[in-house]
């Protein structure tokens, strides 16, 4: 998790003498801002030379999420996506950690429901938004219902692995010192998985988050969703990608919180050995 | 013992015939002992004709068998015996981990039924929770509700027995962050802040290198003096066992029995880092030495 920023570029340094321009002398976010504006100029001079039609350009897009910013017209959908994940995330993480941590303890039980599970986790679960709608209407509740699905399965399966692996000597150990049932599974089998569900959460957030936008694509009157699918349908590229970048902006943030939740639950682990 | 590589195969059943031999002759002895009701009020730990067998893959064979030990309260006895002669399997049955095949483990003139809570347990592996840090590791067992005590009690406990370990000031280390002689100091003091009567430790100090270990042992054999414990203490050095017990246990190899068994007329405190160059330490180590060397030869051959 350290270093982030660290491309491993240290080896170069043995091999090239200092200079202004070489990449070890100009700090790497730099030559990443370097990167990153090329990808617009190169975008920009497409629109020019291919037209705007169905490209658009840097400067029509940011003039988009300008004019929605300062109008305010794209919070309301901004933050019924952020609800819904929000909300889907409240349902199904500790429903996961749960059920992920019980049967990862009882051997009998996970391998009886264990063929079910795989079953209902081979379902294409996008599939069954026509359902949601029909049993929970096109407001936000099918798409938390989605979104509490789709994390579920990812949070389970990496809280099971990690259930199962607990050491064994840790428990025989407790139980050694006089603990009940109860006080192994707090005191040892959960924090035991705690990195598990961690890195559970990390890779359920960007499912979460296609998840919401792809049920409000589907059926909604609010939501970034529902935005990319008004614009597809208007052909208005410059509010297309303008929703686009939303979208990627959201999915950085939660990316961002995740890896920052991960480091404090975890901060055992980040201590400097 | 000559082991060429065709006298091997010749040589095994030999062993076998007389290890089966020497089984019958232990086994008539210990009907002579005083049984369960007889016992002398001191005895804390008692294994009676205790055997235990196990299956691996199709085949069963004995880690001990026929065994017999009695461990006076505040006794600290070594085990001393090649690998795989079945010490483990003794803590594990006095522990309450494994139970006996047949035969009995009595635990203050009590049979055994399930886990002995009695006892601490220290394993080579230092079993500690990576996400607390010295301090909440340490007084882990006084968290639990079988003897649960206040925060504040724990924290002065924990305190104290932090500090006797020698450890004051890492209270706030997680385990990571340790060398593996402070892990074994945590282990340590983890064992022995609630106070077992007593403690079952399984080569505790293996990994550590031989300076380091007899730090160990003097810290080991300070605290546990202090504390009046019980102790079985299973190892593989001679020397370390000499050092520390009232009383050596020599294991033959698999099955294991109890081939000799010595008292240490050593006063206490010992003075663990000059005691080995004293004359009674090296005739009872060679006495020991001549016990052990068979069996580990056997033990390697097997």
């Amino acid at each position: 998790m350290k270093g982030n920023g660290g491309l491993g570029l240290t080896h170069f340094r043995k091999r090239h003498t200092s200079a202004w321009w070489r990449v070890d002398t100009v700090p790497i976010f730099v030559w990443q801002a370097a990167v990153g504006l090329g990808f617009f100029l190169l975008w920009h001079v497409a629109s020019i030379v291919a037209g705007v039609e169905w490209i658009s350009s840097p400067a029509l897009v940011a003039g988009k999420l300008a004019g929605w910013l300062a109008s305010g017209e794209i919070y309301s959908h901004l933050f019924t996506t952020i609800a819904e994940i929000a909300a889907g995330m409240a349902i199904g993480v500790p429903l996961a950690v749960i059920a992920g941590l019980v049967l990862g303890q009882v051997p009998t039980l996970s391998r009886l429901l264990r063929p079910l599970i795989l079953v209902l986790y081979s379902i294409p679960l996008i599939a069954l938004v026509p359902l949601f709608i029909m049993l929970f209407g096109i407001d936000l509740q099918p798409k938390i219902v989605l979104v509490a699905v789709v994390v579920f399965f990812l949070i389970f399966f990496n809280t099971l692995s990690g259930s199962e692996k607990v050491d064994p000597d840790l428990i025989s150990l407790m139980h050694i010192m006089g603990s009940l049932p109860r006080e192994i599974f707090l005191k040892v089998v959960a924090p035991a998985c705690a990195a598990w569900i961690m890195s559970g959460i990390q890779i359920a957030l960007p499912y979460a988050l296609v998840a919401a936008v792809t049920a409000e694509m589907l059926a909604s009157r609010a939501g970034l969703g529902f935005v990319i699918k008004q614009a597809a349908a208007q052909v208005n590229m410059s509010s297309f990608y303008a929703a686009i970048v939303l979208v990627t902006a959201l999915g950085v943030v939660l990316n961002q919180l995740a890896m920052k939740l991960d480091i404090w639950v975890l901060r055992w682990r980040h201590v400097s050995g | 013992m000559a082991l060429s590589y065709t006298g091997k195969h010749e040589a095994r059943p030999d062993i076998q015939m007389a290890q089966a031999t020497g089984s019958l002759s232990a086994v008539t002895e210990t009907r002579q002992v005083p049984r369960a009701s007889k016992i002398a009020p001191d005895s804390r730990i008692r294994l009676l004709e205790a055997s235990r067998r196990f299956t691996v893959r199709g085949q069963e064979f004995s880690a001990i068998e026929g065994f017999d030990l009695t461990v006076r309260q505040g006794e600290f006895v070594a085990l001393v015996g090649p690998s795989g002669c079945g010490k483990s399997t003794v803590l594990n049955m006095i522990a309450g981990i494994v139970e006996p095949s047949s035969g009995t483990v009595l635990y203050d003139g009590v049979p055994l039924n399930g886990l002995n809570r009695n006892v601490g347990y220290m394993t080579q592996k230092d079993t500690l929770l990576p996400w607390r840090n010295v301090a909440d590791n340490v007084g882990i067992a006084l968290e639990l509700k079988c003897r649960k005590v206040s925060a504040a009690e724990r924290a002065r406990r924990v305190a104290e027995i932090v500090e006797r370990v020698g450890l004051k000031g890492f209270e706030k280390a997680f385990p990571g962050q340790l060398s593996g002689g402070m892990r074994k100091r945590v282990a340590l003091a983890r064992t022995l802040v609630y106070e077992p009567e007593t403690l079952l430790m399984d080569e505790p100090f293996g990994a550590l290198d031989a300076q380091l270990r007899l730090l160990m042992l003097d810290l080991l054999q300070k605290l546990t003096r202090a504390q009046g414990s019980t102790v079985i203490f299973v190892t593989h050095d001679l020397g370390e066992a000499i050092t520390l017990a009232d009383r050596v246990v020599v294991f033959s190899a698999r099955p294991g029995r109890i081939k000799a068994s010595r008292a240490v007329e050593l006063e206490r405190p010992r003075d663990v880092f000059k005691l080995r160059f004293s004359k009674y330490f090296a005739g009872l180590h060679e006495e020991l030495w001549e016990q052990l060397k068979d069996e580990v030869s056997k033990g390697t051959d097997a």
